[in-house]
């Protein structure tokens, strides 16, 4: 009853909406046209002065031009992962499997290993994630209960040639930092790393 | 006239007309990217550059057309590789051979020579185009077929379907034309339009004798190029069209006809419509102004800007298609049929006696 | 028999039961940690509080003795909130260690916590520390601060290995599970310790950071270690192999029957999984040590065979088989060898070392698991049983030939005598899992699988029939000996060979009385897996 309701209250709205001189249609279509010949000869415009150097910026476009330009990052987006350290510079996570256990695109894959220290016992041997499978849910930065795990990198544009080169190994993972705390020259480096 | 003069002028306006709307088409390749993305506030292509510049896009044509040549052609299992193969190739003859009769020009006197600047012309030259257009579609509908898919015979049945459907109120429209211009040369009808009205002061173009009949016209014409808002037997968003099967230069020549088509209109419709090549006003020995001053220039330097008069209409009616293309949704397919056969039919059956009635009273 | 209420259910049980077991009759479980159905009661949990009407206070089930119209409480708000309570007491000290704990997942506090638990811990004193990651013995790893002081693991000691390596030292919260100075955690059943401790304090040092327990599958099957069949439950993985070593089997757990083995098993045969996939399996078919395939080895085999026959006839090849084989791969071999080709010498037995003994627990002498069944289903020969008669007949010259099923006769005879003895033979076949000195000395080697890779039923040395299903799948080109059997038939052009298990059960069971009570039948019922604590 009520779908019924809508779609009649829809359809008579829509024929009530259009009258005659728009049914005729041409009186819109030149109406269209002015509109885009409007937006045309003002970019024109913009264009031009641009293309000569009086202005830098163009106010109605508003491309980004991305792998130079980049609109900054939301604190809370979920970027590339990386693994913390301990402050002694040891890997925070101990192969607890959490992340492993919920992740639903099953990319990652850790092996455990036994440390001396029976403070910590346990440590990644191998801590592999494909991002060619990852979904960027976060899961597995919310299961982790030694916040071991962080999506805080900042970077997003991950491509490589080959499936096995979207594979993170645990020194790459360890070598990433947040992009709050990067240093110019990390910056740089990083960028070196994300264009070779 | 010298046999020797005779060729050497014929190939010189056969070069001419061939270059003319394959630049024209080129650029609106270009126009057609960069021209809409102006209209969106966007920027448009701007990636591929030389000397590390983009040159406004235009290298992305280059680019484009480099990919065009060297991508792989593909070729469906078919019966009819033959007509598969030369589909393309017929769509794009026909549109080009149809430029023969335009006039671009009036006369040009050189070494006492008057050599006329048009190709051929016909007595004729109207039925030329249209029989041209219409043998157009012959390319369509044969690659269409040839490519042994449904979906690309739907699209080419289509292509015939809207081609007749619109060939008919253009040609109708013409006639009011005829009746207003009284020819069937082309040039003779521009020449018509050399005359003014009103005390000299308004030129006598074909759209104020025929101003529904420019709508008509215009409107069908769109049509006959098959671009949106009437990209029936393309419709990439329902069948993919009479192309489906076409890959490399033979889908860039597809694709290149539309272009080459846009200016075919734009050209007929500034023939019979804008005065061809005339400039209000500009006569053989030069300006003649309603207010009684004149200003004398030599004759062929008056040719010259009547030829730039023509190529200036013809862009600004490329760009005005462009614009419609861009601005516009496209119909249903039964919209389509409806606007051909419901209105402009009726329509420019009742131009055609309205006018021919004005004429004979 | 006295008549008790328990939750408004009544129900009518041995005199002497307890309370806890009473409940478990009537399916209610009853949270506890030091209660374990082989052991004494220790009663030190306190987890399993139950209100009964008319007693004074809150009273643990697990000692209780049922009376006649006693009525019992489990889920009234004051047994609750003691339980409640009792899990925060145990988990006062208890580290935050479950990421690193190999119990985590099947650990009882981390279950109770959720279903009974669900508290925030009022206590807000330092957690006192102790052990951590102690080795106590070969197999078994503490940490003690994980420890709940149930002393399940020191009853254990005590009553059932009687080895008393274990205690609970010092008093108060400093209360520590600790071994007596220089003892070692070494007796022949320490893994069960393992098993028993309800949380992550015992741990399996073999199992240690392998895989977690959530990634695992279980299936029921019988030990293949020896003549006893203890009940047990492997437990393998099905995908993400990059954990345990890339291996599929985790590991072997007990499983209780009452029949058999009780709650527990030996070391030697928990740790017997680890050979099921070392590097000794034998995986492709093999000719003098050249891998080849199944076709190309069975048509030599077979070719060797049928010319070895015309010339020497079938008395001169000895059938030296494994005590360890299934019933239905033993009947096959029976009907195959025995009664299709007429081979009379069948050997099977070889007497078990002196290092082997019989206990009074579960260890069996015989490290055959079907020892029993051999001698009943190897019929039609009434010579050469033994081993040593083949061994010596073969050195004789008498014996030319062999067919060696899975039997690896170094160990007790030695691998140069039995490499010298097999010099002599025109030919040889070799039908088993792993490489050793025998398959090394045959000339065709056919890959068969383990027991965890194939269905069958095995023999106890009382004559118990018990089954087990193919956990995982023949790994490499191994084959179950019963494909293999019929695969030789073809080639021998002898009657087809039936290769399911339970149809050759049927058979079995037709030839032989002891082997009539269905087994197949009902495979589900046995193949409820049982939790590790019960
Ligand atoms: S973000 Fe999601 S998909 Fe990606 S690794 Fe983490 S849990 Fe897996
Ligand atoms: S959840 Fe955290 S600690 Fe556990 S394995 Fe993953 S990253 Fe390591
Ligand atoms: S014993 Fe249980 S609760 Fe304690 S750390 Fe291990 S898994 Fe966690
Ligand atoms: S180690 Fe385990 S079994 Fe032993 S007392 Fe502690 S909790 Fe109980
Ligand atoms: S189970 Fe009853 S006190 Fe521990």
């Amino acid at each position: 009853m009520a779908t019924q309701n809508t779609i009649r209250v829809s359809v008579r709205r829509r024929a009530a909406t259009l009258s005659f001189w728009e049914q005729v249609y041409l009186f819109e279509v030149i109406r269209g046209l002015w509109i885009t010949t409007h937006h045309f000869v003002l970019n024109l415009y913009y264009h031009i002065l641009k293309l000569f150097g009086i202005r830098k910026t163009h106010p109605l476009t508003p491309t980004i031009q991305y792998p130079e330009e980049c609109r900054p990052l939301a604190l809370r987006l979920r970027t590339l992962h990386r693994l913390a350290r301990r402050d002694d510079g040891r890997p925070r996570c101990v192969a607890c499997m959490m992340c492993e256990t919920v992740c639903p695109a099953l990319c990652i894959q850790i092996v455990a290993a036994a440390v001396d220290d029976p403070n910590i016992e346990k440590r990644p041997k191998s801590f592999d994630i494909d991002i060619g499978k990852c979904v960027f849910c976060g899961f597995c930065v919310e299961a982790c209960p030694e916040d071991a795990i962080r999506m805080d990198t900042g970077i997003l544009d991950i491509a490589s040639y080959s499936r096995g080169g979207m594979v993170l190994d645990i020194d790459r993972l360890l070598s990433l930092n947040a992009a709050t705390e990067r240093t110019d020259k990390e910056v740089d480096q990083l960028q070196k790393w994300l264009l070779q | 006239m010298s046999p020797v003069m005779y060729w050497t002028t014929t190939v010189a306006k056969s070069v001419y007309i061939l270059v003319f709307p394959l630049t024209l088409a080129f650029v609106l390749a270009w126009a057609e990217r960069k021209q809409s993305a102006v209209m969106q506030d966007r920027i448009g292509a701007n990636r591929a550059s030389v000397f590390g510049r983009p040159w406004l896009g235009f290298v992305h044509m280059v680019c484009d057309a480099m990919k065009m040549f060297t991508k792989e052609d593909f070729v469906p299992e078919t019966e009819h590789r033959f007509l598969h193969h030369i589909a393309p190739g017929i769509a794009m003859f026909f549109a080009l051979l149809a430029f023969a009769v335009i006039p671009f020009g009036n006369q040009l006197t050189i070494a006492g020579e008057t050599i006329g600047l048009q190709v051929a012309d016909l007595n004729v030259g109207i039925l030329f185009v249209f029989a041209l257009t219409s043998l157009g579609v012959y390319g369509l509908v044969l690659g269409g077929w040839s490519s042994n898919n449904n979906y690309a015979l739907l699209g080419a049945i289509r292509a015939s379907a809207q081609m007749i459907s619109y060939e008919i109120c253009i040609g109708i429209t013409v006639i009011g034309a005829i009746i207003a211009f009284g020819t069937l040369s082309l040039q003779e009808i521009v020449l018509a339009q050399g005359t003014h009205l009103l005390a000299g002061w308004l030129p006598r173009w074909g759209i104020l004798l025929q101003p529904l009949g420019f709508l008509l016209f215009f409107v069908a014409g769109i049509a006959e190029t098959k671009r949106v808002p009437f990209d029936m037997p393309e419709g990439e968003s329902e069948i993919i069209g009479f192309n489906l099967e076409y890959s490399s230069m033979k889908f860039g020549l597809f694709l290149f006809t539309d272009f080459v088509e846009t200016v075919l209109i734009a050209a007929v419709t500034v023939t019979f419509f804008f005065g061809g090549w005339q400039v209000p006003w500009l006569y053989e020995t030069g300006f003649a102004f309603p207010w009684g001053s004149t200003w004398a220039i030599h004759p062929n330097i008056a040719a010259l800007l009547q030829m730039g008069a023509f190529v200036g209409k013809v862009v600004f009616f490329c760009w005005l298609m462009m614009a419609i293309r861009w601005t516009l949704p496209r119909f249903r397919y039964d919209q389509v049929m409806d606007l051909g056969w419901k209105w402009l039919l009726p329509l420019s059956l009742a131009n055609v006696v309205v006018t021919a009635l004005i004429t004979l009273w | 028999m006295p008549t008790l209420t328990i939750d408004n259910q009544e129900i009518k049980v041995p005199a002497g039961t307890r309370v806890i077991e009473a409940a478990k009759l009537l399916g209610i479980e009853i949270p506890h940690y030091c209660y374990h159905p082989a052991l004494s009661i220790a009663g030190s949990c306190r987890m399993c509080l139950v209100e009964i009407e008319k007693f004074p206070k809150l009273a643990i089930a697990c000692h209780t003795v049922a009376t006649d119209g006693m009525i019992v409480h489990t889920n009234s708000d004051k047994a609750e909130h003691a339980r409640t309570s009792m899990l925060e007491f145990l988990l006062a000290n208890h580290p935050l260690d479950c990421p690193v704990c190999d119990q985590a997942g099947e650990c009882k506090l981390q279950q109770y916590y959720m279903t009974v638990g669900r508290h925030n811990s009022a206590l807000l004193d330092n957690k006192i520390k102790k052990t951590k990651a102690r080795v106590l013995g070969p197999h078994v790893i503490l940490d003690s601060e994980r420890c709940i002081l149930c002393s399940r693991c020191v009853r254990f000691t005590a009553e059932i290995s009687k080895s008393h390596e274990l205690g609970i030292f010092n008093r108060g919260d400093h209360s520590e599970l600790l071994n007596y100075p220089g003892k070692a955690l070494d007796n022949p059943y320490s893994g069960n310790v393992v098993d028993i401790c309800p949380v992550g304090a015992l741990t399996d040092r073999d199992f240690r950071f392998k895989v977690r327990v959530w990634y695992l599958d279980s299936k029921p099957s019988i030990c293949h270690g020896c003549a006893r069949g203890c009940n047990i439950r492997v437990d393998y993985l099905r995908r993400r192999f990059h954990h345990n070593d890339g291996k599929r089997i985790a590991r072997f757990k007990p499983r209780h029957n009452p029949d058999v083995n009780g709650h527990w098993i030996c070391d030697a045969g928990r740790y017997s999984y680890k050979q099921l996939e070392n590097e000794d399996r034998l995986l492709t078919p093999q000719v003098d040590g050249t891998p080849g395939g199944w076709d190309s080895v069975l048509a030599g085999a077979a070719k060797a065979f049928a010319g070895h026959v015309s010339e020497f006839g079938v008395n001169s090849i000895a059938l030296i088989t494994s005590a360890s084989l299934s019933n239905e791969e033993m009947f096959t071999a029976q009907e195959l060898f025995g009664n299709g080709l007429k081979m009379e010498k069948i050997a099977w037995r070889i007497p078990p070392g002196p290092e082997n003994k019989d206990d009074d627990l579960l260890i069996r002498a015989d490290k055959n698991a079907n020892s029993f069944a051999a001698e009943k289903i190897f019929t039609s020969t009434s010579r050469a049983k033994d081993v040593e008669e083949v061994l010596a007949k073969t050195e004789a010259g008498k014996i030319k030939a062999w067919i060696v099923l899975d039997a690896d006769l170094g160990p007790a005879f030695g691998d140069e005598r039995i490499a010298k003895a097999a010099e002599s033979l025109r030919f040889s076949w070799y039908l088993g899992s792993y490489r050793n000195a025998t398959s090394q000395a045959c000339r065709f080697v056919l890959p068969s699988t383990v027991f965890t890779e194939k269905e069958g039923t095995v023999t106890n040395f009382a004559g118990r029939v018990q089954h087990f299903p193919a956990v995982v799948s023949p790994l490499g080109g191994a084959l179950p000996l019963l494909e293999i059997f019929a695969k030789l038939a073809g080639r021998l052009e002898l009657p087809t060979v039936e290769t399911n298990p339970a149809r050759v059960y049927q058979s079995l069971g037709q030839s032989f009385e002891h082997f009539a009570q269905p087994i197949y039948a009902a495979p589900t019922a046995k193949a409820a897996p049982t939790s590790k604590v019960s």
